[in-house]
């Protein structure tokens, strides 16, 4: 059985090349394409909801004869969506977090894009790198268009700060005298996570880097070591909480509760605050600078196209719809999401987070990272408790990444 | 300190033994266990004092409300999709259906391996019990492609016989049958088989009306594993409107936040129709065989 | 008199009768059970042969797999994680849920109450006890709060307080949780069998002389052997299994520092997180052997368990 369907998908794939793509250049015209589309992603908040039924109302109008069928999945979206691609049953377009993205376009369940892009006419320069580049291949194509997306920045609470007379840091070294500043007046200055995906934006910003910029080797050197001792030595001198030592489930809980006066977080934190703690006051402002200036990392989720879809043409207009300008425009226009086109204007009151995304380094790696994340976590907590060294987080990172890139 | 007094199938009899002793002895043991009641209706509590708070209230350990609002249970009844009524249909079919099979099979199969004889019974009760260390996750894919296979993962009707057909027997409720129909006396079946009923007779009208602690057993484990099940429905269910009680429960909780007074107001309506079924139930739970079942 | 001469009449038609309803009765469970599970499980070994992706196989591997996970500190972790794990929560499970089922058993006022109060951890939404639990355990919560009360301090302790959150505590808390929250299904499983013991044998004993205390030892506890069997068999294989509440609370990482890491999270991590089904059914089968082999031991300690007639 299983042969068959490689055979199946062998022969279709051959057909295909043979045959020169969905629709070739000048044979494709969106006005003849019909039918139904399947849009799947993981379950969104109600505010959510009604800004992609806005998004979809005005595909509706573009492209009457288009159906969408919107089936949402609850819950562990990676596990019910791998039961899809196995059975060569996937939705038509759906959502691809960039953690996951290195590794459903190695095992190829996503469409490349590419071609269809020259060939149909969709501009992706105006897409911010940062973003693009995580659905992007090892050799340079792409698989997904990103939707919006997501930086750290820091948000503070002006009051707790005005207590003990500070401002803002604008660099590492102004954390640690902050720092200082607060914990003299019996306040917890940060509350960090103990994740290499907040870790690795200091990381970045004090030169280190994770890999090499072609993928294909580790770069773990010194400065990577320098972000993770200066990072570590925040929690150390007292700084710095972990969100558990504080008895919360994340930052963005510990600023509401003031248990903290300052935390490191994205754009999620702001319909957190509104919603649950509307009236602790907080603001925004950017990443402070390290060593080799200003970081941070990008968390982006793209629309992509299943390879196994059995309505490409539609879904490439769905998923150029939502990712283009007009789409993406009432998509974010509520400020449920943060554009990741430039030509998208940034909503209101997320300045700070749109413009972190010219320096943002997309949160997308190599296949099987999540290893690799998982070594660096939990030796870190480790190092957190006292149970380890900078050097063994290191170590066990590098060695965890060296697995990694030696895979076939 | 006295712990235990004897069941009796009659009416409780005044004790003549030192009194004052036994009476201190049960009402220490009677405090212990309200006390233990009482803690373990905390969390229960706490979920419906949270259905009624705000949000931003809902996140601390209270138990009462300071500003009470019903704003928890309109937004589950408004913003679920399906609807809350949808929901708890396709819940109680899933979960009816599970637990009929379950009962039937159960009771019939571990009849056969507790007292019938036949070659490779042992081994074949082995294999049951085997099929309860292979983890859910482990053999997901291969369930999903043989449904696909027979057609049953489709967004129609169809879809609902195919999750019914994996969960629609249970080693454990196999096992739980299996081990009760041990302890029941051969007599009882001799005289049945003496009198000429047949196997099927014998089990049906002799075993079965004795056991109802065991089907009792099984018919709640069924019933409260499937209505709070998650795994299954998530992977196998492809429309929306097929959701059960648990995947539109997720749909209050987000990736860094939680809506949690909907998500209560949901809960505390999930569980009622578990703790009516229980409460029907347990009256199975009756002490001692019937009198002259076994001296007949 | 048993029907021992009955049966030696026709041996033949009776006996393969016999055997005919036996095999009939079990049939459809059995196909059930070929199809879902074992199956899947011959599935999974042929498929642990390979680098397995999502979409098919890529490379044969042979053992390599096998030999992989062998090596693998997670792993190791993972294995002693669960074992740990499984010899505690087993035994505190069954006495609970035994004690629960005797006392329900035996009082007369109320009995509906705390039948039901007693199971209702089991009914009640796991999200919610998981959630509660974990702000009582929280360095600022209920449970350390308690504790100063009688004049301990647990911020001074080790994990700062933090049970759930610190390496060294974060399983046992976790065994805290489950042991409680299981206890009514055992409780459950007691009660069916416990209530099938006539109460004439207590009669008798009351009769004899016997003092509660010895009843319960002497009498209670040996009739109960299938349903320790039974209790036993499904604690182990379950706790060997754990994985909900070591993914709600320590993240699909096992933070902190592997301690939540368990067999099956290793598993799920292999299949979802890292798509390598190859990879995660060899797990599964690892998984499956050490289970399966501990259900033996189980069974040879406890004998075969029948409790009465030789059939």
């Amino acid at each position: 059985m299983r042969r068959w369907l490689l055979l199946i998908a062998a022969a279709a794939l051959a057909a295909q090349a043979c045959g020169g793509g969905g629709g070739g250049g000048s044979s494709f015209n969106p006005d003849n394409v019909s039918g139904t589309v399947v849009l799947s992603g993981w379950q969104a908040s109600p505010e959510e909801g009604q800004a992609l039924n806005a998004a979809l109302a005005g595909f509706k109008a573009k492209y009457p004869k288009i159906t969408v069928d919107y089936q949402p999945i609850a819950g562990d979206y990676p596990t019910a969506m791998v039961a899809k691609f196995s059975a060569h049953q996937p939705p038509d377009v759906f959502y691809v977090d960039s953690g996951v993205a290195p590794d459903w376009i190695k095992q190829g369940v996503l469409q490349p894009l590419d071609d269809w892009a020259s060939s149909r006419g969709f501009d992706t320069s105006q897409f911010y790198p940062g973003y693009l580049n995580a659905f992007k291949s090892s050799d340079g194509k792409t698989y997904g268009y990103p939707k919006d997306g997501n930086t750290l920045a820091m948000a503070y609470n002006p009051d707790m700060l005005n207590a003990a007379g500070v401002q803002p840091p604008a660099s590492y070294d102004d954390m640690m005298t902050v720092g200082a500043a607060l914990k003299s007046k019996g306040m917890v200055a940060y509350s960090m996570s103990v994740t290499l995906d907040r870790i690795l934006a200091f990381i970045y910003g004090d030169g280190g880097n994770l890999l090499s910029s072609n993928k294909k080797s580790d770069a773990i050197d010194s400065k990577f070591k320098d972000g993770v001792s200066f990072y570590l030595n925040l929690f150390k001198m007292g700084y710095a909480k972990s969100p558990s030592q504080l008895g919360v489930d994340w930052n963005g809980k510990a600023l509401g509760e003031k248990k903290a006066a300052i935390i490191f977080e994205g754009g999620w934190l702001d319909s957190y605050m509104k919603g649950t703690f509307p009236s602790v006051p907080y603001k925004w402002v950017a990443m402070p600078k390290g060593a080799a200036g200003q970081a941070t990392l990008g968390f982006t989720v793209s629309y992509s196209i299943g390879k196994d879809s059995p309505h490409p043409d539609a879904a490439w207009l769905l998923l150029t719809y939502l990712t283009g300008p007009d789409g993406m425009k009432i998509w974010t226009q509520g400020g449920v999401a943060n554009p990741s086109r430039k030509d998208v204007p940034a909503p209101a009151g997320k300045d700070v987070l749109v413009n972190s995304a010219s320096f943002a380094h997309p949160w997308s790696f190599i296949p099987g990272f999540s290893k690799v994340n998982d070594a660096f976590n939990n030796a870190f907590e480790a190092a957190v408790e006292g149970k380890g060294s900078v050097d063994d987080v290191i170590s066990k990172t590098k060695s965890a990444l060296d697995q990694q890139l030696n895979q076939p | 300190m006295s712990v235990t007094t004897i069941p009796r199938v009659a009416a409780a009899e005044p004790q003549s033994e030192p009194v004052v002793r036994r009476r201190i002895g049960r009402g220490a043991v009677y405090a212990i266990l309200i006390l233990y009641s009482l803690v373990v209706f905390v969390p229960f509590l706490w979920t419906l004092s949270t259905s009624f708070k705000t949000l931003p209230e809902s996140l601390q350990l209270t138990f009462i409300p300071q500003n009470p609002t019903v704003q928890g249970y309109i937004t589950a009844w408004t913003q679920l999709k399906p609807a809350l009524p949808v929901m708890f249909f396709n819940s109680f079919l899933l979960a009816f259906i599970v637990t009929v099979t379950n009962v039937f099979f159960g009771a019939l199969g571990g009849y056969a391996f507790a007292r019938l004889r036949f070659p490779g019974r042992e081994a074949l009760f082995l294999l049951v019990l085997g099929t309860l260390m292979i983890p859910d996750q482990l053999r997901m894919v291969p369930v999903y492609q043989i449904l696909v296979n027979l057609g049953l993962v489709t967004p129609g009707p169809q879809n609902y016989v195919g999750i019914s057909l994996v969960m629609a027997i249970s080693a454990t409720s196999l096992f739980v049958m299996r081990q009760f129909f041990l302890t029941i006396p051969y007599d009882l079946e001799e005289s049945a088989r003496i009198d000429g009923a047949g196997f099927f007779t014998t089990f049906w009208r002799v075993l079965l009306p004795l056991s109802r602690p065991a089907l009792a057993t099984v018919a709640i484990m069924s019933f409260q594993g499937t209505w709070n099940g998650f795994f299954w429905p998530l992977i196998l269910l492809q429309a929306q409107q097929h959701w059960t009680l648990p995947l539109g429960l997720s749909q209050f909780r987000f990736q860094y936040s939680t809506n949690w007074p909907p998500l209560m107001a949901l809960d505390v309506v999930a569980t009622v129709p578990i703790v009516i079924l229980y409460l029907f139930f347990q009256r199975s739970f009756v002490s001692g065989l019937s009198a002259g079942a076994v001296k007949g | 008199m048993l029907g021992i001469g009955k049966a030696r009449g026709s041996l033949g038609t009776e006996r393969a009768q016999e055997a005919l309803a036996g095999y009939g009765f079990i049939a459809i469970p059995m196909v059930l059970f070929l199809i879902f599970n074992i199956g899947a499980l011959f599935y999974s070994a042929y498929i642990s042969l390979w680098r397995w992706e999502i979409l098919g196989p890529t490379e044969y591997l042979g053992f390599r797999n096998y030999a992989f996970i062998l090596r693998d500190d997670v792993f190791h972790t993972a294995i002693k994680n669960s074992l740990y794990y499984t010899i505690v929560v087993v035994p505190i499970q069954m006495a609970i849920g035994l004690t629960l089922a005797v006392v329900v058993n035996q009082i007369w006022r109320g009995r509906s109450f705390f039948r039901a109060a007693f199971y209702f951890p089991a009914i009640a939404s796991s999200a919610a006890i998981t959630v509660l639990y974990i702000y009582i355990m929280a360095p600022d919560g209920l449970f350390n709060h308690l504790l100063e009360l009688i004049g301990v301090n647990p911020l001074g302790f080790h994990n700062q307080g933090n049970w759930l959150g610190h390496s060294d505590t974060a399983l046992n808390s976790i065994i805290g949780l489950n042991a409680w929250t299981t206890s009514g299904t055992m409780m459950l499983f007691y009660l069916g069998q416990l209530t099938a013991i006539p109460t004439e044998v207590y009669e008798a004993a009351k009769a004899d002389g016997a003092g509660p205390w010895t009843t319960f030892w002497r009498i209670t506890f040996p009739l109960l052997r299938p349903a320790h069997y039974l209790v036993a068999t499904v604690s182990v294989i379950g706790a060997l299994q754990m994985f909900d509440q070591a993914y709600i609370a320590g993240g699909s990482g096992g933070d902190p520092a592997y301690s939540l890491m368990t067999m099956v999270l290793y598993l799920y991590n292999s299949a979802f997180r890292q798509f390598e089904f190859g990879y995660a059914a060899a797990v599964g089968i690892v998984l499956f052997v050490i289970i399966f082999t501990a259900t033996l031991v189980q069974r040879r300690l406890f004998g075969s368990s029948d409790w009465s007639s030789a059939r």
